[in-house]
């Protein structure tokens, strides 16, 4: 197997999550963290924040079905969805939480349901672009710490 | 400082991805670790007789807020070093008057943190 190649790829598409700005600067911090002691570290909280941010998401989801709008609700879910977005680096979706609360304080609900589409669509695609990022680093093996791209 | 040699810290915070990277950040520098998912849990920690050293105590919480445990902790003399973490620049001011010792603005810069923790001696 070209372990090589896996590896390139995996940089290639770790520097697009960059680029693109699914990931932001705290996702250096996860990645300093993880070391001898604790070598899967950033792959377990990434896994972890998929598996509570769902649970968030749900909730927002039951929320969002009610006749009546609880706004205030509304906004505690997305608070803490967005600080989970913040712990991890997802950028983009943090940029949506903030506009969904947004409209939370302005009780507009339309904006609320078309606000959490996106998040929706931006938490199905980091999470994609992820679990592809970390199954091409299990395949190419243990590595010295992957070099932050050139900015 | 509690009766151990080791430093006791208490994580307060109601977001769990929150919570598991300030203990692996923590448990680095040997630290014993608690968690508690908000405030109201973080202070039954002290009326069931724990003891800490330090606490990171996160504002936005249900129930009980970093604002309202901060102030019900010293209340009860609590001494712990108090290093209140939040996304709110606003909250400052009332975390501090509450009896926090530091503020940090979320996401966690973890070189301010450490150098937190020199300032009061819970490195070598």
């Amino acid at each position: 197997m070209d372990y090589v190649h896996l590896r390139r790829q995996a940089a290639s598409l770790r520097k697009g999550l960059f680029d693109q700005g699914y990931l932001d600067e705290q996702f250096y911090q996860l990645e300093d963290l993880q070391d001898d002691a604790s070598p899967n570290f950033v792959e377990e909280v990434v896994t972890l924040f998929f598996r509570d941010s769902a649970r968030l998401m749900a909730n927002i989801d039951q929320a969002l079905d009610k006749c009546v709008k609880d706004f205030n609700k509304l906004d505690v879910y997305m608070q803490q969805l967005k600080g989970s977005c913040t712990s991890i680096g997802a950028s983009r979706m943090k940029t949506e939480c903030t506009a969904f609360r947004e409209c939370c304080r302005d009780e507009n609900i339309e904006g609320c349901m078309r606000s959490f589409q996106k998040i929706k669509r931006e938490h199905s695609v980091l999470r994609q672009k992820l679990e592809s990022y970390f199954q091409l680093l299990r395949q190419a093996g243990p590595v010295e710490c992957a070099t932050r791209p050139n900015k | 400082m509690a009766s151990s040699q080791v430093v006791k810290v208490l994580i307060v915070d109601d977001d769990v991805v929150t919570r598991r990277i300030y203990r692996t950040m923590l448990l680095r520098f040997g630290f014993e670790i608690t968690e508690a998912g908000d405030g109201k849990s973080a202070v039954s920690q002290f009326l069931i007789g724990n003891e800490y050293d330090l606490i990171l105590m996160d504002n936005d919480m249900p129930g009980m807020n970093g604002v309202e445990a901060t102030r019900t902790l010293r209340g009860m003399g609590i001494l712990a070093k108090i290093i209140a973490i939040t996304a709110d620049a606003n909250s400052r001011g009332a975390l501090l008057d509450a009896g926090a010792d530091e503020f940090l603005l979320k996401p966690v810069n973890f070189t301010m943190l450490t150098v937190i923790l020199k300032a009061f001696n819970f490195l070598n």
